[in-house]
């Protein structure tokens, strides 16, 4: 799902590798689950399917990646972690804000144009995805070389300092950030309801940020000439920013960086980050080859592995894997088993389908719907396919009828659509209203879901298949409309009355209530001339709605 | 001026009584097995003895001998096509009630368009022959038809029908389930983590009223609550979070047809077993030329013994073949939430290229076994929304669900 843009020729670098764009596409992109979408002046527009692996969500990942199934380098990535002898010290204050954070420091870099695009980039799609919206990760990295450690993390005041955020030139308090910075209003909600908010500062009263909003100017802006870079994430849960702090520091490193780990000083405990050490994991062969139906040897499946960034050997009958800490997306032997499977290459897997031997048949409701439909059509009515979203108004008001109880949208995007129908006519209706200038006699029908509640049920509502149908014309009247039933039963071989029954939407009188096989299937009537006026239409409407599981 | 007379009528297309009695007399016969063997057999006696083209003798009957033609069904012939009668004949006729005479009135009214021309053709130029005697003033018979509308299927419908038809023949059975879902089939019992962005309320809709539902059968959601929390006995190590059966209790117009493959697992099904449901499906997206506010989704799933990867490709081709008429099919890696391994499918058609016709994986185990399934699950999910757009020919997605009903009036049925 993630959409991002990389450089072919950065890729090349990166990969170690003059892969033509031909063999990328067809084949390459296909080893990170991803396709490319657009390729104009080297710059490659790339969906990266997997919403779990934010470490392929940059260049320097999917090159990390490739550069296993392309035989440059293979098996566990070797990224060495030095002490950069700094530490972090958390507040208890945080405990209730934005409890946790990690903290690296990446020495000896060069920043060139691509490289800032793809760490911006990175952070954002980390930030949008896997950090929620930046509620459960929120990234900082700064000039290290403009900082004075130790670096506190911690709350403040919304009066309590002042300082010049980032993409603004005047000193501002973080409540004023977050009522006039854009940023501010975007992710306000996220700290707002707290009487501090949290805050990032280093030994010598230098603002980092306001996490998880904005970074300071002073600190917070990385350019070409940057060489050294402090990073901290800050978020809810400690194991979700360990992950996402080493796709960050991995991405560094494959720049050439060198990776420092900081102490961060919890008030009960010290935990040191990042920590890369390799998650250990362990399948068993057989369920893989059942799985993937491949006659695939275990030394073949290590070979695979590795080919995917793994360290695998074959233990007493399992394989023992190890896989790299920036990946949190293994729970279960299936997730090592699809890698398998795509490092082999699914397409030189022979289709072989099923030898099932089943009965089709389709549904019963379903399939007498087809056949009311097959009659309808006879009739001469058009079928018509409508939105089962529509609104109160629609349903109750407009049809001249009091506001009964319905099954309501909580979030709806417009009033339009923020209920579902409860009867079909007003759908008709609506059909009606939007054809006022086609040529009549206008004559529709539509078989289509309705939604009732229904308290006894498990999810306090029933869904009912109806038929409606409507005659439009300058003298079209309830005989118009009852021949059109009476073929469509008789044909149906369902014998039926119809018994005097006024209704709101109806002109006394003319109205009728259809009863089969004993029970009340619904109403027939020529259309009350306010409700013709509320729809806005000047031709009489003769029309029924029926239950299709009270005719079956 | 005659007419034919029912029963004339009927000797005509069968043949005359007496003509039938001479037919079964190639050789002798009983009279009595004549008389079972021929309807009419009395009124053929009659005329046959009268004529004396057979004799009865010692109970049976003999042919002495058969005319060359019948004169009285060459008369009937000669009025049914209104020639002139013999006055013989006819007095034979009348008297044998075959032929009448046409009704004086009727007569009349013939008489008077004699030597006119005409537009319309009158019965009672029919009935008397009398049209021999008029002229037929010529149409513009080359311009088109007066347009009328035929009843037709909506094209859409009309698509999705047929799809299902395709699906049954290819030994799917049809499911259905309620349009409003309970999160817990919706997302938890799909291992759908309650903090999940897909669970976020800008990606599907919540309900305002009703709230809450109920939960299913105590076992299953004890599993799915487990599976969630710490794998359960599935071999995973689950999401690491508190389950809230609060959250999955309330209710949303279901986001997608998947819930109806939950429920048909959590419903003992056949296995092996073939199962689909096309389900109409709400997501909060704005309505324009690529996006609806509701859409329908055709999902199925293959439950057996033994499945693997390489039979999904197999149903996977299937289909393209089957349903897209694809000669060519790729297979792409993909992600899902629900499967594992993951595969898209990607079918070159005769005429678009290659499409993205599908997404299809392996169900994960902690999604059917939580569900009391202990077998591989193989799931598919066919975009028939864009499918039924390539086959229509409409390239804005709000035809689908046309309010234009001269559109649909024109459009063709395919």
């Amino acid at each position: 799902m993630p959409k991002i843009e990389i450089s072919l020729d950065d890729l090349r670098t990166l990969l170690r590798s003059s892969i033509s764009y031909d063999e990328l596409e067809e084949r390459g992109i296909l080893f990170v689950k991803g396709e490319i979408e657009g390729f104009s002046d080297d710059m490659l527009t790339v969906d990266i399917k997997d919403t779990n692996r934010p470490d392929l969500w940059s260049v320097e990942g999917i090159a990390r990646e490739l550069r296993g199934h392309y035989g440059v380098s293979e098996g566990l990535p070797k990224i060495k972690i030095e002490s950069s002898g700094i530490s972090m010290n958390v507040n208890k204050k945080v405990e209730k804000v934005r409890p946790k954070t990690v903290a690296a420091v990446v020495k000896g870099l060069t920043f060139d144009d691509e490289f800032i695009k793809q760490i911006i980039q990175l952070q954002e799609k980390i930030h949008m995805t896997y950090g929620r919206n930046r509620s459960e990760c929120a990234i900082g990295v700064y000039d290290f070389d403009q900082l004075v450690p130790p670096i506190n993390y911690t709350t403040v005041k919304p009066d309590g300092i002042k300082f010049v955020p980032l993409d603004f030139t005047e000193e501002m308090t973080p409540g004023e950030i977050l009522e006039k910075h854009p940023k501010g209003r975007e992710y306000a909600h996220i700290i707002d309801k707290f009487e501090e908010y949290p805050l990032m500062i280093d030994s010598e009263e230098n603002v980092l940020s306001i996490p998880p909003i904005i970074n300071s100017v002073y600190t917070g802006k990385v350019s070409q000439e940057t060489k050294n870079v402090f990073i901290e994430m800050t978020g809810n849960s400690l194991e979700r920013l360990q992950v996402a702090l080493n796709v960050l520091v991995a991405a560094f490193h494959d720049r050439g960086g060198t990776v420092q780990s900081v102490e961060v000083n919890y008030p009960r405990e010290t935990v040191v980050t990042p920590d890369m050490t390799p998650r250990e994991f362990s399948i068993d062969p057989e369920e893989c080859r059942t799985l993937l139906g491949l006659d695939i040897t275990d030394d073949e499946m290590t070979d695979l592995l590795k080919k995917a960034r793994y360290d695998a050997k074959s233990v007493g009958g399992k394989i023992k894997v190890k896989y790299p800490a920036y990946r949190n997306d293994i729970m279960h032997s299936r997730d090592i088993i699809e890698d398998i499977a795509i490092a082999y290459d699914i397409n030189k897997i022979e289709p072989d389908p099923p030898k099932i031997s089943t009965i089709g048949h389709a549904d019963k409701t379903e399939e007498f719907s087809d056949i009311v439909r097959e009659v309808m059509t006879g009739l001469s009515f058009q079928e018509v396919l409508t939105f089962s979203l529509i609104n109160k108004e629609s349903l109750f008001t407009k049809m001249n009828m009091e506001e009964g109880e319905v099954c309501e949208i909580a979030n709806p995007i417009s009033t339009t659509w923020n209920s579902i129908r409860s009867w079909l006519l007003p759908s008709i209706m609506d059909f009606l209203c939007a054809n006022l200038h086609v040529e009549y006699p206008q004559k529709v029908f539509e078989v289509g879901d309705v939604v009732v509640i229904d308290e006894s049920q498990e999810t306090a509502t029933k869904t009912k298949k109806k038929l409606a149908c409507a005659v439009s014309d300058p003298d079209a009247g309830y005989e118009d409309i009852s021949s059109i039933l009476d073929g469509l039963l008789r044909s149906l071989g369902i014998y039926y009355e119809l018994k005097a029954k006024d209704h709101e939407s109806f002109i006394e009188g003319r109205s009728a209530e259809i009863i089969a096989k004993g029970e009340s299937v619904g109403i027939i009537g020529e259309i009350h001339p306010q409700v013709l006026n509320n729809w806005g239409i000047e031709k009489p409407v003769a029309a029924f709605e029926i239950d299709i599981d009270g005719i079956k | 001026m005659y007419r034919l007379t029912e029963e004339g009528q009927r000797y005509l297309e069968r043949g005359l009584p007496e003509r039938r009695l001479l037919e079964i007399l190639e050789s002798p016969l009983e009279i009595k097995e004549a008389s079972v063997k021929l309807e009419d057999f009395n009124i053929a006696m009659q005329w046959a003895k009268k004529e004396g083209w057979v004799e009865a003798k010692e109970g049976m009957l003999h042919l002495i001998e058969k005319p060359g033609e019948f004169q009285v069904e060459e008369a009937l012939k000669k009025v049914l096509k209104k020639d002139e009668l013999d006055g013989d004949i006819a007095e034979v006729l009348l008297s044998r009630k075959l032929i009448e005479e046409i009704r004086d009135d009727i007569m009349q009214r013939a008489k008077k368009l004699v030597g006119t021309e005409i537009t319309e053709l009158p019965e009672e130029l029919i009935s008397t022959g009398l049209w021999r005697e008029v002229k037929f003033k010529p149409y513009n018979v080359e311009s088109p038809g007066k347009q009328i509308h035929p009843g037709k299927r909506q094209p859409y419908q009309r698509f999705i029908s047929s799809m299902k038809r395709k699906l049954v023949e290819l030994g799917f059975v049809e499911v259905t389930g309620p349009a409003i879902e309970t999160e817990f089939w919706n997302f938890d019992a799909l291992f759908q983590p309650q903090n999940h962005p897909a669970r976020d309320w800008t990606s599907t809709y919540q309900l305002k009223h009703p709230k809450h539902g109920k939960l299913p059968d105590e076992k299953i959601v004890e599993q799915v609550s487990a599976t969630h929390q710490d794998g359960w006995t599935t071999g995973s190590t689950g999401w690491k979070y508190r389950w809230d059966p609060e959250i999955a209790a309330r209710l949303m117009p279901r986001a997608h047809g998947t819930c109806l493959s939950a429920r048909t697992l959590a419903s003992g099904p056949d296995i092996p077993g073939k199962y689909f449901g096309i389900a109409r499906c709400y997501r909060p997206d704005f309505l324009d030329a690529t996006h609806l506010i509701e859409f329908n989704q055709a999902e199925g799933i293959v439950i057996g013994e033994d499945l693997n990867l390489k039979n999904l490709l197999g149903i996977l081709e299937i289909f393209a073949r089957e349903i897209a008429g694809a000669e060519e099919v790729k297979f792409l890696p993909d992600y899902y939430p629900f499967t594992e391994p993951s595969v898209q499918l990607s079918a070159k058609h005769p005429e678009l290229g290659w499409i993205e016709f599908g997404g299809s994986g392996i169900f994960r185990e902690e999604l059917t076994k939580p569900l009391g399934i202990d077998v591989p699950v193989l799931a598919w999910g066919i975009g028939i929304d864009r499918l039924a757009m390539f086959k229509l020919g409409i390239n804005d997605i709000r035809y689908l669900f046309a309010k234009d009903l001269a559109w649909l009036r024109e459009s063709k049925v395919v």
